[in-house]
């Protein structure tokens, strides 16, 4: 990276920008058609009613709530890259984290669907904000979900402040080379940047305050989020351990997804140069610890089950391990703790397929872990006659893959209009530009 | 025109009693009923009673029907009815789906020429009838009337009436009828009546297949001298066991099940004579009929009896011993094989000799079932129709082209008659089968009395004007009679006025003490006229020992299991199949909804490689249904049992093609001795078809692992509990709920609960819960606030049901409460825990977190088709799509105790709030009431030392104690 140049490194970035190829129409509008079917399928959930999801009388949330929590996870790579690594000073962040930001905030705007969507009466959602109102009706601050509409829109405002923020000189950099609408709106992106010294220190110091406000955040979401669950009477829900196993398994499906998106992203808009195989091995290296952590989690709980001598919640994990579900949960266990240890071999965690591949079964296996968490332990509660079945519906399959299809559509909207690595932090890496002995004319 | 302001007023209070008037009868409540002229006994807002009788089964329960704005919405037993004493069961409480039933025929219809229906009107209709009658007048005898047990002064102008219009054959055909008990009877005492059977007095109760809790003449009043029988005194309770090849209801109720070979009751009851008579238990036999008695159970030792029953002799010898030693005992039977008159003789028999006549068994007062006519009748007129010797058939309220065996034939024979004319509410297999459908109005749109026990007068009384263009069966018979000019013998203007004819003799009999007014007006607002009847003393026939016990036939191959058909609970005869509240209302043993099924013997069912919901080809001599199969221990080894009442080819959307009826298996000949026809006569073949079938219930697991949500008690260690064990209280972060006033509670006797389902109805009716049908149920989604859980706690093959009434426990510390993000659910000032529909969004949280999964989601908008929504109650909200519901401990009658209370200046009397379920449990194992007033009966039951709540470690404090269910074990002698 170091031969590179300033201007290089505008024309390499800022080439991604360019008017796009025949392959990229074709998978935005698949994408569309993907997203307008989930749409649909939402709309007639509300014009039908909930029921025409596979939700039944024990298993009162499924795949609205597993979609949530998996997204909401998904989220906090970002602000771990992002904050977290920023405040620790590690270098190589500087070409992964406008992307791993990018999918914080998109995750966020997907994560945030489910909560509405999730609603019987979803035309009702503000009633969970507290607003003065004439009737002095109020939020159950006691409420779970009380919080959680706090913890998640507490994130989004940081998020996208943040990522607005470490976007403006690179935005700057992009208003100066377009014309016409463009400009105008990179413009106003840029909010008046010019690079001078009082800018570039006011700049620092927003940056820094944003990474020290967004770091907590990066624990106390998924945490709030864990809660939803550990907060209940439900067996195999109520545990202390909720919240670290959670925010773990947050940035390990984190991760696993900005690896699955820098893949792609690296080949199609050639960045290799920046996007090197040692930025890629460092996420990899994360990813074993947080499997580690994962992994402890999954042995505690099943351990304090056993320990506990309480019959609903040994009985429930061995309907976890065993029951209908069971399929899933040894997916979960294996794609979630087992395969990341193949990282530990070099060879595997620098070749970009097994990468890759294994990025991908992560977050298939952080899916899982989810849904089995939820399901399995409402399926089976206190009371065996009331035991039940989750079903999926199309109409259930068909809202998770329209919000992948959400996902997908504002990162690829992101990978044509906003450059995908950070101009201004890959040129701090670099040698600054000395003037020439002699040769400046 | 000049209108002054008085006269202005007027025509505004015309209009307005018009107005109130239509607001009387059958518009949806749109109308607003203005308050210038009220109409007399309607207030808007505020409920009318009206007692009448229940007659969806012969039993005539009393009933009591809350009407608002000219609607019955809600029926309840009447408390002053001696019959049922204020409770009723599922069917009873689902009769108002019989009145606004959907698919109800709405006017007078005439079968075309082409076969298909058409609207007539009433005129043209009996024109029609009459000129028949005209017409056959003289010719005698070519006439036929078929009801069902029709009982009090209906039934006698109905006799008058066919003698007037020039005879004919008449006959009171029941499908569950009691006639080999009545001929056993009359074998033995002569006299050919069913006696009252007193539950309450025994202290040990043997059912030789008599499912008295279910559908035996009088399921509700048993129910209810069972549970006082069963209750708990002093360390002693009425001990109970039930004998059959088959576990029903009322044997899953029981101490102990003796599974004997299906029509070995007789043999088992003559054997225990012998062990009696050999143990000189037999103290009140006189030594004359000693010894006639040992001759002629001579055969049946203990040993041999065994034998042929199909268990071990020491049981028979130690039932024998149980038997003759409580004093009084009694037993019960029900003679369903082609012996079975042989098997009530049998057993009338063994409580004569254990001395139980005059005592548990008594004539005096004898039951109307004891009236029906034998199936043997309907066989001949089945035949003389079939040789073209009937004209005229008139078929009210009965279905024989469903309930015979030869249902297909009977409805064939019809053609053969030149005019059917049926009376029918429903357009069922036999009404679809006549040329000419008369309406008749439901029970509970007309006038009759009814007589289920001598001296039993119930009265009954329309309770809101017809829904539709139909007329009583009376009316219809004497404007027939005056058309064709017999006014000189139906001399009545209309059947209430013959009514009240026939109710001035009781006035006359009853000893005129008030005028005829004052009587009339006190009977209908009693709800009839109740005195008691003296016991007569019988003799037994000497006769009765030369008789011949005969073992039971069964057709079809040896190698088949037999079938054991049986009267549903729910759906009796299969006349209750239409209501929507039953189908949806679990079966009390399989919890399945919506459907028939076949049960099999575990063991059989591994030997035919036969796997639940599989799709069975059940193959009898007569024919062949396909049934889903449900294993089942519950009975005996080689045989089968399908629930008989679904299956219906006519009778409404709701009944059409579910399951399949058995009755077409059977073989059509009447048993020889009563002329009954056997339900247990034939064994089937058992094939798969490879097929499967949706078997929806409501039921996760029937099993307790180890949760310990019904719990039982040794009856030995009932009365070691002495002093009340305290129930534990945990730590809670917050302070506890202050509750000023009223804590509302309520306790359940498990003990008393016999699983019948009664309070689910009931639920059902009160607060507007809508029917989800089956797909949905399979689902788990029905949205019942009440249900009755079932626990096999058995071994393996041989189940031990337990029943446990399970709806919001109203818990102090609520887990749904804290976890609702809008308030949707508080704990209110009374201790109720509060659903607001309308802050209600649907996060769906409470329901995850309420750990008795009483919470229901409304997944879809429910619907009532039209009339159904008529029966809306007004007091309680429907909820829309997408909120959370639950059981109120209804909170609108609370609310109107309250208000009452207040009005009058008083305090609120215990009992005087009564939740739907409570009300109508026959066993009043539900009791409802403040436990902040320590004398009310719910603060002191809930001291009962065999108290205990459930899921009482999660510390959610509830509201709900519920008493262990005592286990007495095996009978022992």
């Amino acid at each position: 990276m170091s031969d590179l140049t300033y201007s290089q490194v505008d024309r390499d970035i800022l080439r991604a920008m360019q008017a796009p190829g025949r392959l990229y129409y074709v998978v935005f509008f698949a994408n569309l058609l993907v997203l307008a079917w989930g749409i649909f399928a939402w709309q007639y959930t509300i014009y039908r009613g909930l029921g025409v999801w596979g939700l039944t009388h024990p298993v009162m949330w499924a795949m609205d709530i597993t979609n949530f929590v998996f997204w909401v996870g998904i989220a906090h790579s970002g602000t771990l890259i992002s904050a977290i690594l920023y405040l620790f000073r590690v270098r190589w962040r500087a070409s992964v984290y406008r992307t791993a930001e990018a999918v914080t905030v998109f995750a966020l705007l997907t994560a945030g669907l489910f909560p509405l969507i999730h609603l019987g009466r979803p035309w009702f959602f503000y009633w969970l904000l507290p607003y003065p109102q004439g009737g002095g009706l109020w939020v159950n601050f006691r409420s779970p979900l009380v919080w959680d509409v706090f913890a998640v829109m507490t994130y989004m405002i940081i998020s996208v402040l943040f990522f607005f923020t470490g976007l403006v000189p690179d935005v700057a950099v992009v208003r100066n080379r377009t014309t016409g609408w463009r400009h105008r709106f990179y413009a106003f992106l840029a909010q008046g940047w010019q690079g001078t010294d009082r800018q570039w220190r006011h700049y620092k110091a927003a940056y820094l305050f944003l990474a020290a406000l967004a770091t907590p955040l990066v624990v106390s979401v998924h945490s709030v989020v864990s809660w939803d669950f550990a907060q209940s009477v439900v067996a195999g829900w109520h545990s202390t351990i909720f919240a670290p196993y959670f925010v773990a398994g947050a940035i390990h499906s984190g991760l696993a997804m900005v690896i699955t998106l820098l893949i792609p992203l690296r080949r199609i808009f050639r960045l290799d140069t920046y996007l090197t195989q040692t930025h890629l091995e460092n996420l990899a290296k994360l990813i074993i610890l947080t499997g580690l952590i994962v992994g402890y989690a999954y042995v505690v709980e099943t351990y304090i089950a056993w320990y506990s001598n309480n019959v609903p919640e040994w009985q429930r994990f061995v309907y976890q391990v065993t029951g209908e579900y069971a399929v899933l949960f040894w997916i979960m266990i294996l794609f979630n703790s087992l395969v990341p240890l193949l990282f530990f071999v070099k060879r595997i965690r620098t070749s970009t397929p097994w990468l890759f591949g294994i990025s991908i079964l992560i977050n298939i296996g952080m899916w899982c872990e989810r849904f089995v968490i939820i399901v399995t332990g409402l399926a089976h509660e206190y009371d065996p006659y009331s035991w039940g079945l989750f079903i999926p519906t199309w109409v259930d399959i068909s809202i998770t893959l329209g919000a992948f299809a959400w996902f997908f559509f504002w990162f690829l909207l992101f990978a044509k209009f906003l450059p995908v690595i950070s101009i201004v932090e890959v040129k701090e890496e670099l040698p600054p530009p000395m003037k020439s002995t002699g040769s400046e004319a | 025109m000049e209108v002054n302001r008085r006269d202005f007023l007027k025509i505004i209070g015309i209009g307005g009693a018009t107005a109130a008037m239509a607001g009387c009868g059958t518009q949806p409540p749109e109308s607003l009923i203005p308050y210038v002229v009220p109409p007399e006994e309607i207030i808007p807002g505020e409920a009318t009673w009206y007692a009448t009788v229940c007659r969806e089964c012969p039993a005539g329960c009393g009933m009591l029907v809350k009407t608002m704005e000219g609607r019955a919405i809600k029926v309840e037993g009447n408390p002053d009815h001696p019959v049922n004493r204020g409770r009723l069961c599922a069917r009873g409480q689902a009769s108002l789906q019989g009145l606004y039933n959907p698919d109800r025929i709405r006017q007078p219809l005439r079968k075309g020429t082409d076969g298909t229906w058409g609207p007539t009107s009433w005129e043209e209709g009996e024109k029609v009838l009459a000129a028949r009658l005209a017409e056959l007048k003289g010719r005698g005898g070519r006439v036929a009337l078929v009801t069902p047990l029709v009982t009090g002064s209906l039934d006698r102008l109905i006799d008058d009436w066919l003698r007037a219009v020039g005879g004919g054959s008449r006959l009171r055909y029941e499908a569950v009828s009691h006639e080999p008990l009545r001929e056993a009877n009359r074998l033995a005492f002569g006299v050919a009546a069913v006696p009252f059977y007193d539950l309450e007095q025994a202290e040990l109760i043997l059912s030789f297949g008599a499912d008295f809790l279910e559908t035996w003449l009088s399921p509700v009043e048993h129910a209810r001298q069972f549970g006082a029988m069963r209750t708990y005194r002093d360390g002693r309770m009425g001990r109970f066991a039930y004998i059959g090849p088959r576990l029903s209801l009322t044997g899953a109720n029981a101490d102990e099940w003796i599974a004997v070979r299906p029509g070995t009751e007789g043999v088992l009851a003559l054997g225990m004579i012998h062990a009696i008579l050999a143990e000189g238990l037999a103290t009140a036999l006189p030594a004359s009929e000693e010894a006639a008695f040992r001759r002629l159970v001579e055969r049946w030792t203990p040993v041999e009896t065994a034998e042929q029953a199909g268990i071990s002799p020491d049981k028979v010898r130690v039932l024998a011993r149980a038997f003759a030693r409580s004093r009084p005992s009694l037993a019960v039977a029900d003679g369903r094989t082609s012996n079975g008159t042989d098997i009530c003789l049998a057993i009338t028999l063994l409580n004569y000799v254990a001395g139980n006549v005059g005592r548990t068994v008594r004539f005096g007062p004898t039951a109307a079932a004891g009236r029906t006519s034998p199936y043997r009748e309907m066989r001949t007129l089945l035949q003389s129709m079939e040789k073209g010797e009937v004209s005229l058939v008139l078929l009210a309220g009965v279905n024989p082209a469903f309930t015979l065996p030869e249902g297909e034939r009977f409805r064939k024979a019809l053609e053969k008659v030149p005019l059917v004319v049926s009376f029918a509410s429903f357009p069922d297999e036999t009404a679809m089968a006549s040329h000419l459908i008369l309406p008749d109005h439901t029970f509970l749109e007309g006038w009759s009395d009814a007589e289920p026990w001598d001296g039993i007068q119930g009265l009954q009384q329309p309770t809101m004007r017809p829904l539709y263009e139909t007329r009583a069966l009376g009316d219809i018979l004497l404007s027939v009679a005056k058309q064709m000019g017999l006014q000189q013998q139906l001399p009545w203007e209309d059947f209430p006025a013959y009514l009240k004819e026939q109710w001035k003799g009781l006035h006359r009999q009853s000893g005129p003490a008030e005028d005829f007014e004052t009587f009339w007006a006190r009977a209908l607002q009693r709800g009839g006229l109740f005195r008691p009847v003296p016991s007569r003393p019988v003799r037994l026939n000497p006769e009765v020992f030369r008789h011949r016990f005969e073992a039971p036939r069964f057709a079809g191959e040896s190698e088949g299991l037999t079938l054991i058909p049986y009267p549903s609970p729910i759906f009796y005869d299969g006349r209750t199949a239409n209501r929507p509240w039953l189908q949806e209302l679990p079966d009390a043993l399989t919890q399945i909804v919506w459907d028939n099924w076949i049960d099999i013997h575990p063991a059989d069912a591994k030997r035919l490689d036969v796997s639940e919901g599989e799709l069975l080809r059940v193959q009898s001599p007569l024919g062949h249904v396909e049934l889903p199969a449900h294993l089942s221990g519950g009975v005996r080894l080689g045989t089968a049992a399908v629930a008989v009442g679904q299956g219906h080819s006519a009778f409404g959307r709701y009944a059409e093609g579910r399951g399949a009826n058995p009755l077409p298996l059977l073989p059509a000949e009447p048993e020889t001795a009563s002329g009954s026809q056997p339900w247990i006569a034939t064994r089937v073949l058992v094939t798969r078809t490879g097929r499967r079938h949706l078997l929806a219930s409501t039921v996760g697991s029937d099993r307790p692992h180890d949760r310990g949500i019904i719990q039982t008690i040794p009856l030995a260690e009932v009365q070691r509990l002495r002093h009340p064990e305290k129930h534990p209280h945990l730590l809670q972060m917050y302070p506890e709920h202050p509750h000023p006033k009223h804590r509302w509670g309520m306790t359940i006797d498990l003990n008393a609960c016999i699983g019948c389902g009664a309070c689910v109805t009931a639920c059902y009716a009160e607060n507007n819960i809508p029917v989800m049908g089956k797909v949905q149920v399979a689902k788990g989604r029905e949205m019942s606030w009440i249900r009755v859980q079932r626990v096999d706690e058995g071994a393996s093959h041989h189940p031990e049901h337990r029943f446990l009434p399970m709806l919001c426990q109203h818990c102090d510390h609520a887990p749904c409460e804290p976890v609702c993000p809008v308030y949707a659910t508080y704990h209110n000032p009374e201790g109720l825990n509060v659903q607001v529909y309308n802050r209600c969004v649907g996060t769906r949280y409470c329901s995850n977190n309420c750990p008795y999964k009483v919470r229901r989601f409304n997944w879809f908008m429910a619907e009532w088709p039209e009339p159904l929504h008529l029966q809306l109650n007004p007091d309680v909200t429907v909820r829309s799509m997408g909120v959370m519901e639950k059981c109120t401990f209804c909170v609108q009658r609370i609310q109107g105790g309250k208000l009452q209370a207040k009005a009058e200046g008083r305090a609120v009397r215990d009992g005087e709030i009564v939740p739907a379920c409570a009300q109508t449990c026959p066993t009043r194992a539900i009791v409802f009431g403040d436990l902040k007033d320590l004398d009310s009966e719910v603060s002191q039951r809930s001291k009962d030392p065999r108290r205990y709540r459930v899921l009482e470690h999660l510390n959610t404090q509830p509201a709900i104690t519920y008493l262990k269910k005592i286990i007495a074990g095996p009978v022992e002698g």
